[in-house]
Formats: C-alpha cells, sequence, structure tokens
C-alpha cells in the first residue's frame, strides 16, 4: 500500500485530502506544518508527500526542499490556492503564487497544483508518480 | 494753446520771430544810416561844389559887376532850383536876389551839418573877391527834397524788412511740417503697435537723418518685439500641449495602478477562495459518490456541484485578470490561426443573425502567448461587441494586422514601446459607451447590463491577459457612433524568449 503524507494548515482540507487518499486506497498521515511532516517522514518514509505552499512555520517550498535532501527518492506535489499570497510578515505583501510554486519546482517538487483541483486528477497524478518512483 | 506752443513748427516760428526782432531793427536801422549819411554827403557835396563855381564865376568877371548884373546872378541861382536863398555882401553893401522876401533876406544860420537849426534849409558861405573888395555870398539851399528822398528810402527798407521776415516765418513753418510730418507718422504707428497692432511696420520716407535713424530703432524694436511675442506664444502653446499630454498620461498611469491594485486585492481574494473552494469541490464529490443513486439529497447535492463549479470559473477569471507572471506563454510563429480558431468559437456563440466581417493578414506576425488566453480575449470582446450591437444593429469587424508602433503613440500608451507589435482590433458599430463609462470597463465586476446578465469580469479578463502578454489596449468609443478596441501585443521572434515552463510537467 502507498504511503502518503499530507501537509495543510487548514483543517478542512487535510481531512478531505485524507478521505480522498484512503478512499483510493493509500495509506495516509496528515501534519500542520513542515516540521511536523518531516517528522512523520522520519518516523516512516512515504512514496509521496503531498504540501501546501504558504503556512505558518515552515513554508512549502522550505519543507520540499528539505524532503527532497533527506529523501531523495520520496516523490513531492506541491500545491497553491493561486492569486496571491505572502507568509505572514511579508513585504510586499503579495506575492504571484505562480512564483512560489516555480521555485518550488526548481528545488525539486515533482508536480505542483493550483487549487482547486479535481480528486480524480490528483489520484491519477499521484499513482503516476509513485509508479516512476518504482520504475527508477 | 500751451501744447500748441511746444510743437516743432511753433517753437521754431518762435525762435526765427525772436531772432528777427533782435536782428531786424539793428539791420534796418544801420541801412538807413548808411542810406541818409550818403545822402546828406551827396547833398552837402553838391551845395558846395554849386557855391564854390557860383562864387568863382562872380570872381572871374574883369570888370566890377553892376548891381544889376549882381541881383540878375543871385536870382538865376534861385531859378535854377538849386535854392531858396542868395545874398551877396561886398564891403558895406549888401544884395539880396529879388525873388526873395527882404524879411527872409536878412536870416542867415550858417549851417555845417545837413539838417541843422530845424529850418529845412542848407546855409552855406562862400568868400570871394570882387575886384579890389572882399566879398561873402550867401546861399540857402533846400533840405525837403532829400529829407524827402532819405523817408522813401527808409520806408523801402522797412517794407522789405517786413517782406523778408513773412517769407522767413513761411518758410520756416514749410520747413517744420516737413520735419514734424514723419515723426507724427511715426507717433501714429507706435500708438498703433501699443494698442496691440505688432504687424503694423514703421517706417518714414523722411530723408532727415535722425528722424530715419529713430524710425529705423523703432522698427528694430517693434521687430525684436513681434519676435518675442511669438516666442512666447509659442511657448505658452507648447507648455501647454506639454500639461494636457502630461494630465493624459498621469490619468493613464493612475488607472493602470488603480487597476494592478484591484488585480492584487482580487488575487488575495482569490486564493482564499480557492482554500475554501477545493474542500467544497471535493467533499460535495465525496457526498455525491456516496449518496445511493434516487436519494432525494442527490439533486440538492448535485447543485451544490454545479454552484461550486461555478464559483470555480469566477476564481479563474479573477486570476486571469490579476496575473502578471508570463509564466506559461510559449511561442507561436503566427497568430493568425489562433485568431482564425476564436472567431470559431465567435460564430458558435453569437447569432448567425450578427454581421461578422474579418480581415486577417496572414502571417500576422509572430509572439510569445497562450493560446488559450488569446482565444478567451477575442472571445470575451465579441462577446461585448455583440451586447453592444444587438440592440440597435450593425456590425461587428475583428481585424488582425502587423503594425508599427510609432513614437505618437507611445506617448499617448506608455505601456507600449516603439517596435513591431500585433493589432487585434474589435470594432462595433453598435451604442457605444460614454467616457466615464470607458474610464471604467476594466474594473472588475463593473457591467453596464442588467443585474444578473454578466459578471462583470470579461473585459478584466481582458485586460489581465494583455498584461500578462506585455501588451497594451486602446479603447474609442462614441455614444451612438461604435467602440473600437486594439490590443496591442508585441511581436517576439523565436530565438527571444526561452522556453516557457509550465506548471504541470508531467514527464
Amino acid at each position: 500500500m502507498s504511503k502518503v503524507i499530507i501537509i495543510d494548515d487548514e483543517e478542512d482540507i487535510r481531512v478531505v485530502l485524507k478521505e480522498v487518499f484512503v478512499r483510493a486506497g493509500f495509506d495516509v498521515r496528515v501534519a500542520s506544518d513542515g516540521d511536523e511532516g518531516l517528522t512523520l517522514l522520519r518516523e516512516e518514509p512515504a512514496d509521496l508527500v503531498i504540501t501546501d505552499i504558504i503556512m505558518p512555520g515552515k513554508d512549502g517550498v522550505q519543507t520540499a526542499y528539505d524532503i527532497r535532501m533527506e529523501f531523495p527518492k520520496t516523490k513531492i506535489i506541491v500545491m497553491s490556492g493561486g492569486g496571491n499570497a505572502a507568509p505572514q510578515d511579508y513585504e510586499p505583501s503579495a506575492i504571484a503564487t505562480t512564483a512560489y510554486l516555480a521555485s518550488a519546482t526548481e528545488i525539486g517538487a515533482d508536480l505542483t497544483l493550483t487549487k482547486p483541483f479535481d480528486r480524480h486528477e490528483l489520484i491519477k497524478a499521484a499513482n503516476e508518480l509513485i509508479a516512476q518512483q518504482d520504475a527508477s | 494753446m500751451a501744447r500748441n506752443l511746444k510743437t516743432i513748427s511753433s517753437r521754431m516760428v518762435i525762435a526765427v520771430l525772436l531772432i528777427h526782432a533782435v536782428m531786424l531793427p539793428l539791420l534796418s536801422y544801420g541801412m538807413l544810416t548808411v542810406v541818409r549819411t550818403a545822402q546828406q554827403e551827396v547833398f552837402i557835396d553838391h551845395v558846395r561844389i554849386y557855391s564854390r563855381v557860383f562864387a568863382d564865376i562872380l570872381q572871374a568877371k574883369a570888370v566890377f559887376p553892376s548891381e544889376g548884373e549882381i541881383i540878375a546872378s543871385l536870382d538865376s541861382s534861385i531859378l535854377g532850383g538849386r535854392c531858396v536863398h542868395a545874398a551877396l555882401t561886398v564891403g558895406d553893401s549888401r544884395y539880396l536876389s529879388s525873388l526873395m522876401a527882404v524879411a527872409d533876406g536878412a536870416r542867415f544860420d550858417e549851417d555845417f551839418e545837413f539838417g541843422e537849426h530845424g529850418d529845412d534849409v542848407y546855409y552855406l558861405s562862400t568868400p570871394l573877391q570882387l575886384g579890389d573888395d572882399l566879398a561873402v555870398l550867401e546861399l540857402g539851399f533846400d533840405e525837403m527834397p532829400t529829407l524827402q528822398e532819405i523817408a522813401a528810402a527808409r520806408e523801402t527798407i522797412i517794407y522789405i524788412t517786413l517782406g523778408y521776415l513773412l517769407v522767413t516765418v513761411f518758410l520756416v513753418i514749410i520747413l517744420s511740417a516737413l520735419l514734424s510730418k514723419p515723426l507724427q507718422r511715426l507717433r501714429h504707428d507706435s500708438r498703433q503697435v501699443a494698442s496691440g497692432d505688432y504687424t503694423r511696420q514703421m517706417s518714414t520716407d523722411s530723408n532727415i537723418f535722425e528722424i530715419n535713424e529713430l524710425s529705423r530703432d523703432l522698427e528694430h524694436m517693434r521687430s525684436t518685439l513681434v519676435g518675442i511675442n511669438a516666442r512666447l506664444a509659442a511657448e505658452m502653446a507648447s507648455r501647454e500641449a506639454a500639461e494636457t499630454e502630461r494630465r493624459k498620461v498621469e490619468t493613464q498611469l493612475r488607472h493602470m495602478h488603480r487597476l494592478q491594485s484591484i488585480g492584487t486585492l482580487a488575487g488575495g481574494v482569490a486564493h482564499e477562495f480557492n482554500n475554501v473552494l477545493l474542500p467544497l469541490l471535493l467533499y460535495t464529490d465525496l457526498a455525491l459518490e456516496d449518496l445511493p443513486e434516487g436519494s432525494p439529497v442527490r439533486p440538492h447535492i448535485e447543485r451544490v456541484m454545479r454552484l461550486a463549479n461555478r464559483a470555480k470559473g469566477l476564481s479563474e477569471q479573477i486570476l486571469t485578470f490579476g496575473r502578471r507572471s508570463d509564466d506559461g506563454l510559449k511561442h507561436v510563429a503566427d497568430i493568425s490561426p489562433i485568431v482564425d480558431e476564436a472567431m470559431s468559437m465567435v460564430r458558435a456563440l453569437i447569432p448567425a443573425s450578427i454581421d461578422i466581417r474579418t480581415d486577417i493578414k496572414r502571417p500576422a506576425g509572430p509572439l510569445s502567448c497562450d493560446p488559450n488566453e488569446v482565444q478567451q480575449l477575442i472571445v470575451n470582446l465579441c462577446s461585448n461587441a455583440y451586447r453592444a450591437v444587438v440592440k440597435g444593429g450593425g456590425k461587428i469587424t475583428v481585424g488582425v494586422a502587423p503594425c508599427l508602433v510609432k513614437s505618437e503613440l507611445v506617448s499617448k500608451q506608455p505601456r507600449l514601446e516603439k517596435g513591431e507589435y500585433i493589432r487585434l482590433r474589435v470594432a462595433d458599430t453598435g451604442e457605444g459607451m460614454d467616457a466615464a463609462t470607458v474610464e471604467r470597463i476594466f474594473d472588475p465586476f463593473f457591467t453596464t447590463r442588467e443585474v444578473g446578465d454578466g459578471t462583470g469580469l470579461g473585459l478584466s479578463v481582458v485586460h489581465g491577459i494583455v498584461e500578462r502578454h506585455g501588451g497594451d489596449i486602446v479603447v474609442e468609443s462614441e455614444p451612438g457612433v461604435g467602440t473600437t478596441i486594439d490590443v496591442y501585443f508585441p511581436q517576439t521572434a523565436a530565438d527571444d524568449i526561452q522556453d516557457a515552463q509550465g506548471t504541470i510537467s508531467d514527464e
């Protein structure tokens, strides 16, 4: 059974994504920020990490980087709400999230997704990434 | 009167009169003196010679003349018209002319100067030898004719002097008129110039050096003034033009900044919105999966799903408006196939009764774009044009052509640069818009339609797309005439852009 860790600061999203992956037959764990996600990953490696990009504490870009360094084989999906957003206390207050997604890709995220997305699309992408991992 | 005395001609006349008042009496007095002296000298010479000759004739007689002879001689001197008095004294005897009263004969006042004694007679005694006796001849000459001649000469001198004075004053008046006429003309001209007629040239046909100099200087001054005036006017005009231009650009920049800040705000809202939409859509999807077929709740949940999807569409449109990045642009060699495809979509959407014409240059130019967005832009513009023509009739024209942007357009549209662009024009002959509406058409949720008919996002999306492609939009509209919207996309050669990186990579 493929292992997935979902990192998002919003509980509603964590819960629904967990439900989506559970129904698709994944082993799912959830975390509310990057550090918590990394702790889970160190406890037990996962095949795929899905992380939000704008989060208090460790943000998605940093999380993706840390995971890529520590767990090179783990596949990473970074997702964003689109539009403009910025971490707290950050000036200028608005950055296009496409810029975040682009930098996440640079750092090593395997896929970026803009919310909202279809659950079948998500599961399909997750399966494809895990298949790549198995192949390599 | 006092002013009249200050004119050139009266001054000159007064000066001439003053000079002559001093000079003319002196001159005429001198002339008169010369004439009088001459006359008197001639008279005295004359009478002396006459007396001497008369005496010599008497003296020359060989024998002592008889009394009768003496008296006859004396008479002849009076009859000859020269003398009024003739007497001869020889020793104790005294002879008088018979033509003289005896009383007058007693009178004799020897004169040395002309006019002496006031008796109008010049008495002269001449000694002579008659035989052995000494005699004295007394003759009196009339002074009146000479006095009359002198008086006549004085009269003549006075007439000549007065005549001379008159002629002089007349000449002075003419001369002063000649002098003051060009000055008056200059004065008249400079008054005209002073009252604003700067085109009046200063000139005199005077041949007086100073007046010509003055005239030339005034003319120089005038033409300098005209030059300064023209320069000032030109300067003011150019400043006004620059000010107008500046205001225009300022308005556009303000407009641009406003749209940018709205875009930023909209982007922020959309971000939060999407974080809500994702669980909303997923939960609804899961709920639909769990619901048995035929459940009475199912239609409601399906409706929620549709509404959430509509919200997703709105969010995407807002994001298109607010998007800044050029991610996702790819290079196409020619825009015209993209336009063709968009036009087939437009024809499918708009009733066939609407007259839509296309004028597409092939090739219209290469650019780096998101073809889907360009099509979306064309569909949105055509949809607006359709709304404008559907009420009152009219036609829609869609044109695409390469276009060289020149400096005059750059000065109006600060976001354009000089160079090669592709111009996409959507023109309609529909109802048109007023200036206030044009000002706001790109604002998100601004709409002139009925509530519920359209979202008011169509042109905001167009604006976002154009901005993302580095282009600009020019809107011209007149109520009742129609609207022309020109979209300028910069042409890009294939090697100008690095391969755009998709946000979804699926190796």
